[in-house]
């Protein structure tokens, strides 16, 4: 099988609110960052306004570790031509070892559909879109 | 704090009315309020009542204007008109609204309605649909449109968790659609092969174009009354035993989050509404005689079996791959074909299919079914269901 895309995120722009952009803030850094709860260490995502154990309001930011795979699909991908070889995007949702109840979902990119499996190690990449970098998934396993 | 089982019903379903099901987009060029006041009018003169006797109307969020409604069907005495704030996984709470204000007086005669049409817009593109937000941006980057896409990445889960196969998945669809075949309303009647289902595309992986439910559009309208009342109107009373809502972070809004708890992840979301029913109820899944569940996509079947009790966790593959859900198996599933073969409004043609089934008419009969669980569908909380009933 053909390696899943890496799509165009040129134009995609990243809309933000109070409580998210930290996490865009990191990113712009190349790090990944997950909202830890002050009071209760609960991490809480999507980010925002309160703990949904504590119901406090501050977070700290800190750096999620290693991800892995929870799950995925794969889709196919409708070529521009007609006769354009197959092609496959590859959701997936990981979860990161420092970052417990965090579920991070994404694309993941320049894999083998055919070996991709639950449990792989993956990193993510912060690749430039229009307003932002976005968070985009890679194997860390060789294939 | 639930109610006395030995309470007995309250309410029943006395009307059942439907337009015909059209694949997305043929309905027109009627209107989705044209459709809406078709069913109605078909079900109030199933119920043998009137426009006049109306004074109760319920929904879940699924986009209708109640005013409007009110306005074009010429409803003068409306005192109850509320909505199940769940999108399909309020489907089967309609019903609790309906059966809440016939027992407190706040209305006599309740009309349930739902109903679809996808000029434009598709459902199975629904997470595409929305504008982007902070929320839905990881959506939007994995390139998840659709409800299907995503409940793929849970189906793919209870694979690896409990060695569910394809051909449970497979199973479901060919049970749904022996059953379409013998149903005139059904779109998808040719039976499929297990053969055909393992050679068909994937969609999303792993789950193939079969798996999918059809998109069509259709209303369907149901008329609730006392149970006092019903038993002098013209059909054979369909009761409504007893109706769940429930809604818990654990699932929180699904498929639209994905944060769910590992044990929730591998459901349909279902576990702690199935557990209020059936207290609700005093019955249990034994006592279900025909379970008519809400399959837009069939892992979620196998799912949803295991959250109301026919099977335990992790079972259901093994459970369907045993001709369980069969018509004569341990617990028919589906027998009018379901959204997979027959049609999709939204759920409500399960509730018709139970009425069917109670009142005896059904086309593929249950023999002796006296009870039927309906079930909203998979998606965010507040999740619903019901169980109705023929006996008293």
């Amino acid at each position: 099988m053909t390696r899943s895309i890496t799509p165009d995120f040129s134009t995609f722009e990243v809309p933000m609110d109070t409580w998210s952009e930290p996490f865009w803030q990191a990113g712009a850094r190349g790090e990944t960052h997950m909202p830890r709860c002050l009071a209760c260490g609960t991490f809480r995502w999507p980010a925002g306004p309160f703990c949904p154990e504590c119901h406090t309001q501050p977070v700290e930011w800190v750096a999620a570790g290693q991800a892995r795979l929870y799950s995925f699909t794969i889709l196919p991908v409708r070529g521009a031509e007609p006769d354009a070889p197959p092609a496959w995007r590859i959701p997936a949702l990981v979860e990161f070892d420092a970052a417990p109840g965090v579920r991070l979902v994404s694309v993941l990119v320049d894999a083998d559909p055919a070996h991709v499996a639950i449990g792989d190690r993956v990193e993510v990449v912060w690749q430039p879109a229009a307003s932002a970098s976005v968070p985009l998934f890679r194997r860390e396993d060789a294939e | 704090m639930a109610r006395k089982p030995t309470a007995g019903p309250t309410a029943a379903i006395v009307g059942s009315g439907a337009t015909p099901y059209y694949f997305r987009g043929e309905s027109a060029p009627q209107t989705l309020i044209e459709l809406i006041d078709k069913a109605v009018l078909a079900a109030l003169a199933d119920a043998g009542l009137g426009i006049e006797d109306v004074d109760g109307l319920a929904f879940f969020a699924f986009g209708f204007d109640t005013g409007m409604i009110i306005e074009q069907l010429g409803l003068r005495n409306v005192t109850f008109a509320h909505c199940v704030s769940a999108f399909g996984g309020g489907m089967a709470g309609m019903l609790d609204l309906a059966e809440m204000a016939v027992e407190t007086g706040r209305a006599r005669t309740v009309v349930c309605i739902g109903a679809t049409q996808q000029i434009g817009r598709r459902v199975g593109q629904a997470l595409g649909n929305f504008a982007a937000s902070p929320d839905n941006v990881f959506h939007r980057l994995a390139g998840l449109q659709g409800p299907g896409q995503a409940l793929a990445l849970q189906a793919r889960r209870h694979c690896h968790e409990f060695g569910t196969r394809r051909e449970a998945f497979a199973e479901v669809v060919m049970a749904s659609r022996a059953a379409a075949a013998t149903r005139e309303t059904a779109f998808r009647r040719k039976p499929v092969t297990l053969d055909e289902y393992m050679a068909a595309p994937m969609l999303a992986d792993p789950m193939c174009k079969f798996d999918f439910c059809l998109e069509t559009d259709g209303a369907l309208a149901f008329v609730v009354t006392s149970a006092e009342r019903a038993r002098d109107l013209p059909h054979k009373p369909v009761y409504i035993a007893g109706a769940a809502q429930h809604g818990s972070r654990d699932w929180g809004r699904a498929f639209f989050w994905l944060g769910q708890t590992a044990e929730a992840f591998v459901s349909a979301g279902g576990m702690d509404v199935s557990r209020r029913l059936y207290e609700r109820t005093g019955m249990g899944a034994d006592d279900i005689d025909v379970a008519c569940l809400y399959d837009h996509f069939s892992p979620l079947v196998v799912m949803q079996l295991e959250d109301f009790g026919f099977c335990a966790r992790g079972e259901g593959g093994p459970f369907v791959e045993s001709g369980a859900i069969r018509l004569g198996g341990r617990i028919p599933v589906n027998p009018h074909g379901g959204h997979l073969s027959e049609a999709y409004v939204v759920g409500m043609t399960h509730i018709r299919e139970a009425v069917e089934q109670l009142r005896g008419v059904a086309v593929n009969q249950v023999s002796g079914a006296r009870t039927a669980l309906v079930t909203g569908g998979p998606a965010p909380t507040p999740m619903t269901a019901a169980i109705l009933t023929n006996a008293l």
